[in-house]
């Protein structure tokens, strides 16, 4: 199928600037996502990959063909756009024609594949109907039978799931990662949800401001992040940022935090290169802290319960402790014993931590 | 699809169609209560309206002295006297009844209504197209002085068309009124097209444009049968305004090129004073295209005179 290079595209509306240098390489065949909060430019750096955008600068290569200057219509990529973007006047057979006809195909090739795309999509049941007569899964199963009816180089998903109800989209990932499979095609998917970037790129892109911040696969943005920002956007509930301050005296070389203090030695990083008094963020998983017990190893500290948030089979409990605001993730029957106010003792692994300067917010190590 | 069980999706069809059917329900008592009174009301004030139009097609099937007579008569033995003189009738009291014309006006109404609405359906619909999708520098300032050219009183620009048409030798032709009125009809024509056009989401014309859409296919196959009930709306409108147009056809039509509003106007005179009877006639056949063309259009006009107004 096909290798994308992008190379410092460039993009600007007026003033505000969309794409600030988007450097990427998606390989051939894989299924990569791109993660990145509303107006990160996501749904813009596909539109320039589609060419639906004219670039302020850089280029899109694609089998190391470069494209830019490609129109849209021979550049030969299908998109799912967030809307579906379906043909309102057309019946869904003519919409899953389309891009036949406009590609000029016979009649009976063309309905031939028609029915053979709608089998797969299961949307046999409304070929004859119009987009505003089907339901939200169904006109999602079209806009994705339109995209798929050729066979195009590459696939850009815009946040295809954004407009299903939480249910169907449960089943729709399932459906993307099949049909990826099937197709062994190369996909681009753009979200602003962690769990669907994570879930179903092989690899993941995070984009913030215009820019890609970090490529990694699920793991390696799980416990690598590069800086604070992906840290919290990767991991549900968000990775606890702690404000902490390096300390040394006689007795040696200490980092602070609000409400308890690490020996520098069991950082996971080291901070001998740095100045006393140097601000870090330590970072926390929720899922790392851990009630306890008699057994107290690592470090310990007391923490006052805010609020209880119930998730069904988890509890996410809100905390503070010495002026610092944490989230713990428990088991439902534990959470189910806690209630707000109460004072708990807290340990974890300074091992499973992960420091970040608190100016740049970059990670160390 | 994996993950729902195969039962859901009919479950949800069937719930939908429970409500439909609830809300008709719903809907058929309200009409019952509320509606009754209202129906009532809009019945009333309709046959307001209507009354003229009416006693114009009553009268049209009187005699001459029954349309005189006072107080008005509304049973009479009807009669198509007037419906015959409308073509062919004598001018004077013994004389044999002659061509009046009729039929050539009735033609050159319709083909002149007819020519210069498709004229500026054609020229306004891609130009309307062009100012949605492709802006220009000053894009409001060009709409706006589009809009000008209606601003002005006709009547004002009376006297320098009619010499440019004496000069082009335009006066007294076809193309010269056809030309006119597409001219009258584009200003707009062109702001109720942009307006639709404005109206359709740019996503899908991009999705054209990825399925391998030329930008003239993006126009014609996707853009254009998505703003057909504004083309049946923009059309009727541009119809019922030349079609009633007076004022130019008087100075600008020529013996063979004269319109049914004109030629009606000369009608009014003769030996027995004003023949109502016979007015009310043409007046009558008047009314049909126009009746005809938006009862055609119905389904379409309606949903374009509401485009916007309602959420699709």
């Amino acid at each position: 199928m096909a290798t994308l290079r992008l190379e410092c595209l460039r993009k600007s509306y007026g003033r505000v600037s969309a794409l600030n240098g988007v450097d990427l390489e998606v390989h051939d065949g894989e299924f990569f996502a791109l993660l990145g909060p509303s107006a990160a430019g996501k749904t813009t750096t596909l539109r320039a990959i589609a060419g639906l955008e004219t670039l302020d600068g850089g280029r899109v290569l694609l089998d190391g063909e470069d494209l830019t200057e490609v129109p849209v219509r021979r550049r030969n990529m299908a998109m799912v756009f967030q809307s579906f973007a379906l043909y309102p006047h057309l019946s869904t057979a003519n919409n899953l024609a389309y891009p036949l006809r406009e590609a000029g195909l016979p009649r009976r090739e063309i309905a031939k594949r028609v029915q053979e795309t709608a089998e797969l999509l299961r949307i046999t049941h409304t070929l004859k109907r119009k987009p505003a007569s089907l339901s939200g899964g169904e006109q999602q199963r079209l806009a994705i039978g339109r995209a798929i009816i050729r066979q195009p180089r590459l696939f850009l998903l815009d946040e295809p799931l954004t407009n299903l109800d939480a249910k169907l989209r449960h089943a729709m990932r399932a459906e993307f990662k099949r049909l990826h499979r099937e197709l062994k095609a190369t996909m681009i998917f753009a979200t602003p949800d962690q769990l669907e970037a994570l879930s179903m790129g092989q690899r993941v892109g995070i984009l913030r401001d215009g820019r890609i911040v970090q490529i990694g696969t699920a793991d390696e943005l799980y416990l690598g992040p590069r800086d604070n920002f992906v840290a919290q956007l990767v991991g549900d509930p968000p990775m606890n940022l702690i404000p902490a301050t390096l300390r040394r005296d006689r007795n040696g070389a200490r980092l602070e935090l609000p409400f308890a203090a690490i020996d520098t030695a069991r950082l996971p990083s080291s901070v001998e290169a740095f100045q006393p008094g140097t601000e870090f963020l330590l970072g926390i998983r929720p899922h790392d802290l851990r009630l306890v017990g008699d057994d107290r190893r690592g470090i310990a500290f007391e923490a006052e319960i805010r609020l209880a948030e119930p998730q069904g089979d988890i509890t996410i409990l809100d905390l503070h402790a010495g002026g610092a605001d944490l989230r713990l993730v428990v088991a439902e029957i534990e959470g189910a014993r806690r209630t707000p106010g109460e004072t708990i003792s807290l340990a974890f692994e300074p091992a499973r931590t992960r420091l970040f300067m608190k100016d740049s917010g970059l990670a160390l190590g | 699809m994996p993950g729902s069980s195969p039962g859901h999706e009919d479950r949800k069809n069937t719930d939908r169609a429970e409500g439909r059917l609830a809300m008709r329900f719903r809907r058929k008592r309200e009409i019952g209560r509320a509606g009754l009174r209202r129906s009532l009301v809009a019945t009333i004030i309709s046959l307001i309206y209507f009354f003229p139009v009416l006693w114009i097609i009553l009268t049209a099937f009187k005699t001459h002295n029954d349309a005189l007579a006072v107080p008005p008569i509304f049973l009479f033995e009807p009669t198509l006297e007037n419906f015959v003189s409308v073509f062919s009738r004598a001018y004077s009291k013994g004389a044999e009844a002659i061509d009046t014309g009729f039929a050539l006006f009735f033609f050159n109404s319709i083909f002149t209504a007819g020519t210069s609405v498709l004229l500026a359906l054609i020229i306004g619909t891609v130009a309307a197209y062009g100012f949605s999708r492709y802006p220009l520098k000053g894009n409001e300032t060009y709409m706006f002085i589009i809009l000008t050219t209606r601003m002005l009183p006709p009547i004002i620009v009376i006297i320098p068309i009619f010499l440019m048409f004496r000069v082009t030798g335009f006066s007294g032709t076809y193309h010269g009124l056809i030309l006119l009125y597409a001219a009258f009809n584009l200003p707009f024509t062109i702001w109720m097209m942009k307006s639709f056009f404005d109206e359709l989401p740019r996503e899908v014309e991009d999705a054209a444009r990825m399925d391998g859409s030329s930008e003239w296919h993006v126009f014609f196959r996707i853009c254009l049968p998505q703003v057909k009930a504004g083309i049946a709306a923009t059309a009727v409108f541009g119809l019922i305004l030349t079609w009633n147009e007076f004022l130019f056809s008087l100075l600008l039509s020529g013996v063979n090129t004269r319109t049914v509003p004109v030629a009606m106007a000369q009608t009014i005179g003769g030996d027995i004073g004003v023949r109502w009877g016979l007015l009310a006639a043409i007046e009558t056949l008047f009314l049909i295209p126009v009746v005809l063309v938006t009862f055609l259009l119905q389904n379409q006009f309606l949903r374009g005179v509401t485009f916007g107004t309602i959420k699709r």
